[in-house]
Order: structure tokens, then C-alpha cells, then sequence
């Protein structure tokens, strides 16, 4: 029991700490000191200890977020999602998604699939499989980090660069990349609010294709 | 004496204060300081701002710096000595307007900038400033669509000393380098100058006559890259810029540029002094320092609708 108790403890401490390295001004500070700003490593620090367990947390059934997205954006923005406080970024949705595959794109450079979840063989979600993944909707997703806490856009943009460059390095290139249609794919990620009338582009943070 | 002294300086400045207060005798006034207006992106913003502070009963002080750190940390004084009440700044240089931006703050003039970062946090109230990196990507995934995924092509770069110059480039690059079939042959800065992207242009396809794509950094340049593409029989060379100028808007429905960012300038403008007003009557600062606006690709389709970096709905 108490080694449990101890355990417990221990391993809260090794999430509490891999969790507060990143994106504070103190940490910023001193890697501009060091002259290193290393995106590719904030992201491979931050992911197992609080990105993972962040978008599971939030993550509802896509379903549900499309059907709140469609009565009030804002309120299921407020409830499925996250924005920055100020400017005018669209909400980024988190959701996990639990279908079928019925469309694939795998010869452009930024491959996806259409996913069905809801079983009308109609696509739901356009799920990107990479190599080249558009946009930063992992990284906007996040409630805990901050434009403000880095030194420029430029800086920034690298950061939410460096979110798709995991997921492709550690999840995406090793997917299958033929015959993808009719097999099943569970995922947890984010999306920008779409435009009217197109799908979902979701970027994944776990992914799963089956039989 | 020195008691004396500082009691005489402690009771000019409450009159000084006082003078400063009392809003009976005129409007309170909004310095707005932007680079020269010759780019209708500045003059734009200018408009925009000067328009909001109007409407919300401020006078107006409209100055142009035109990209020089030393005039502007003239303006700064100049807007200091007239007793602003804010500023509204498109700044002279990520680093060097930093000092200018200060020396406002410590005479106790809040600043609200616009378009342009610096590179420094908690010295203006406000940064507002349009998501570059979104805006390129959208632009640059519109230049892999129009150039089928491959070909050669130049890209014409900002000035280096502000931040969206690079960040522009980056979000470009980070799209079409995942294109092995597009080569760049040439990159070259023209300091988002039109007649400079011109000449540059020039030289360039001496060098390289087989382009068939140019991607500017602003539309400025794109204006001029296709004036001596056009100039050198090259009409068929796919241009794509970034603003959403009407200069722009008229060459894609002309069949000239293909395509640009649209800027909120405007509207972007008009926020930064809604922010000043709300900071001046309330003390109230926005939530976030730096705030970014999202930008809208501008094609065939759409350029009907643009109007002064503004679109119609």
C-alpha cells in the first residue's frame, strides 16, 4: 500500500515535471541564453505528459461535436474546443473519431483519408495521413500554450510545424498506405472550425487503422 | 534652494498635469505612425485608424516614419510633446523600435501596435498583428495548385528587419519545399518595394529565363515582378502576392497576378484604437498582448469583393 502511495507519487512527479519545462517565460529566457530554441524537443517533452492526456481528456465522439458545432459554434467551441483569447482565430475542435474509411488520397504529399462514424457510407472527417500535414490545429488546440510566451510568430510557427513533424515521424509514417478504403480507424486530434459545406480536416495525435 | 527648486518643478508639472486633463479646451488626441503611404496597405491602416479615433471624438495626429528607426523615434517625441493620449504604431523594425516604443511608455503614452511585431513583450499594451504564417500557407498552397506541383520559380522576400518578411517566407517554404518538383532558382530581398522588385525582376530572369512562378512576400513586390514579367513577354509566369491591395485585386481580374493574402488592415486598424479608447477611459487592458488575425486567400472568385483590405460578405 505504501509503495503504491509512493509510486503514485513518483510518477506524478515525473509527469509534474517533463509538464512545466515548456513555453514559460523563465524556460524561454534562459534557452534564448543558450541561443537554442528547440521547437522539435518542446514538442517530443510536452507530448507524452500533457498533450496526450489533454486531448483524451477533451476529446468528445465526433459526432456529438458536429451536433453541438452545428447548434451554437461558440458554446461547443467553448465545450469541445479551445481559441486564443484575442484575435480572431476560429475555434479548433478536439474529438475522437471511430469509423470507416471511405475515401483515400495517398498520392498527394498531404494524404488523407475520408472517414465515416456515423454508418451512412458518407464522409464525416478528412483525416490527414501525411507526410505533408496543412495547418497548426494540433498546437491551437492546446489551452496551455501561448503566442505570447514565445518570442515571435516566427518562433511560434515553428512550434506548431514541429507538433505535425511528431506526429508524422512517431505515428503517421508508419500507417499502411494501400487499400485503405472499407478498413476501420479510430483517432484522437484537432480541427479548425471548417467552412461551410467541408469536411473536418483533422490532424491526428493517435491513430489507429484496422481490418 | 533645492527644496525650493523641486517644490517649482512638483507645481508646474499638477499645472502641466492639470492642462493635460482638462478635455473642455480640445479632444484628446491619437498619434497614428505607420511606414510611408505610398503602400496603400499603410495608408490603409492609417485611414482605418484615423476613421475609429474620429468616431470615438479623438483628434488625430497621422505621421509616416517611412521605415527609418531614427525619424520614428522622432515621431515618438512629437507624439509626446503634443500630450497623446496613445499611439498607434506600424513600427520601424522588430528591434530597433523597441527603445521607441519604451521611451512612450515611460512619458506614460500607452502604445497599440499594429501589422508589425516587436521583439519584446509587456512595452506596448497591445500587438495586434495578422497570422503571417496562416496567411502564407494559404498562399502558398494556392501557388502548388496553380503551378501543378512542380517548376521553377523565384521568390521575392521583405525587408529583413521585420518580422513578417520571414515569417512570410517560412510559411511559404514550409508548404512548397514538400513539393520535390518545384525548384527555386532565385531568392532575393526587394525590401517590399515595387520599384525595386522590379529591377530585381530584371536581373533575374536574365539569369534565369525559365521561370514560371513568382511568390512575393507582399503585393507591392508582386506588382512589380509581373510589370517586368509582362515587360519581358513573360505573361503566362504564375504571380501570387500578399496584402489584398486593389492594385492586386485589379491585375488578378485583369488575368494578371493569380493570387494574394487578404490583411485585415483595416479592420485591424480599427481594433488597435477600440483597444486605445477602451485603455484611455477604462485602464483596461486587453487579455492578450499579442493577438493574431486570421487572412483570407484572395482569387478569381473573390477578388469581386475586396475593397480597401476589406471583403465584402
Amino acid at each position: 500500500m505504501r509503495l503504491k502511495a509512493a509510486a503514485v507519487i513518483l510518477l506524478a512527479s515525473a509527469l509534474g515535471l517533463t509538464g512545466c519545462k515548456l513555453v514559460k517565460t523563465a524556460d524561454k529566457d534562459r534557452e534564448a541564453e543558450a541561443g537554442a530554441f528547440d521547437p522539435d524537443r518542446l514538442v517530443a517533452e510536452m507530448w507524452d505528459g500533457k498533450v496526450i492526456p489533454y486531448l483524451e481528456q477533451r476529446a468528445a465522439p465526433l459526432r456529438d461535436v458536429l451536433a453541438a458545432t452545428a447548434a451554437d459554434p461558440d458554446a461547443a467551441g467553448r465545450k469541445h474546443g479551445y481559441k486564443a483569447k484575442q484575435g480572431n482565430a476560429p475555434w479548433t475542435f478536439i474529438a475522437r473519431v471511430d469509423g470507416t474509411i471511405v475515401a483515400e488520397e495517398t498520392k498527394s504529399r498531404a494524404a488523407y483519408v475520408d472517414v465515416d462514424v456515423d454508418g451512412d457510407a458518407k464522409a464525416d472527417v478528412r483525416v490527414a495521413i501525411g507526410p505533408a500535414i496543412r495547418g497548426t490545429a494540433l498546437r491551437d488546440s492546446l489551452d496551455f500554450v501561448d503566442f505570447n510566451a514565445f518570442k515571435n510568430q516566427i518562433e511560434w510557427a515553428q512550434f506548431g510545424k514541429s507538433f505535425n513533424t511528431y506526429v508524422n515521424g512517431t505515428l503517421l509514417e508508419k500507417l499502411p498506405r494501400e487499400n485503405l478504403t472499407g478498413k476501420t480507424l479510430t483517432a484522437t486530434g484537432a480541427y479548425p472550425l471548417p467552412a461551410k459545406g467541408q469536411l473536418p480536416q483533422m490532424v491526428p495525435a493517435t491513430i489507429a487503422i484496422g481490418g | 534652494m533645492n527644496i525650493t527648486r523641486r517644490l517649482i518643478t512638483v507645481g508646474f508639472a499638477a499645472v502641466l498635469a492639470a492642462g493635460v486633463a482638462m478635455p473642455a479646451f480640445a479632444a484628446d488626441l491619437i498619434a497614428i505612425i505607420t511606414p510611408s503611404h505610398d503602400n496603400p496597405f499603410f495608408k490603409a491602416e492609417a485611414v482605418g485608424a484615423e476613421a475609429k479615433a474620429k468616431e470615438l471624438g479623438y483628434e488625430t495626429l497621422v505621421l509616416v516614419h517611412d521605415d527609418d528607426a531614427n525619424k520614428q523615434s522622432q515621431l515618438i517625441d512629437t507624439a509626446i510633446g503634443r500630450g497623446a493620449k496613445a499611439i498607434i504604431l506600424d513600427n520601424a523594425g522588430a528591434d530597433a523600435s523597441v527603445a521607441a516604443v519604451q521611451k512612450a511608455k515611460d512619458a506614460g503614452i500607452p502604445s497599440f501596435l499594429i501589422d508589425r511585431e516587436i521583439n519584446a513583450s509587456g512595452v506596448a499594451v497591445s500587438q495586434i498583428v495578422s497570422n503571417n504564417y496562416q496567411g502564407a500557407q494559404l498562399g502558398a498552397e494556392e501557388f502548388v495548385r496553380l503551378m501543378g506541383e512542380k517548376g521553377n520559380y523565384v521568390e521575392l522576400v521583405g525587408k529583413e528587419s521585420d518580422t513578417n518578411a520571414g515569417i512570410r517566407s517560412k510559411g511559404y517554404h514550409d508548404v512548397i519545399d514538400e513539393y520535390p518538383d518545384l525548384k527555386m532558382v532565385a531568392q532575393q530581398s526587394a525590401n517590399w518595394s515595387q520599384t525595386e522588385a522590379y529591377s530585381k525582376m530584371e536581373t533575374i530572369l536574365q539569369a534565369n529565363p525559365d521561370i514560371q512562378g513568382v511568390i512575393a512576400g507582399n503585393d507591392t513586390m508582386a506588382m512589380g515582378a509581373i510589370a517586368a514579367l509582362q515587360a519581358a513577354g513573360k505573361n503566362d509566369v504564375i504571380v501570387v502576392g500578399f496584402d489584398g491591395s486593389n492594385d492586386v485585386r485589379d491585375s488578378i481580374k485583369a488575368g494578371g497576378i493569380k493570387a494574394t493574402v487578404l490583411q485585415p488592415a483595416y479592420a485591424q486598424a480599427q481594433m488597435a484604437v477600440q483597444q486605445a479608447h477602451d485603455y484611455i477611459t477604462t485602464g483596461k487592458t486587453p487579455a492578450e498582448e499579442k493577438q493574431l488575425m486570421d487572412c483570407v486567400l484572395i482569387n478569381a472568385d473573390n477578388a469581386d469583393k475586396l475593397e480597401t483590405f476589406a471583403l465584402a460578405d
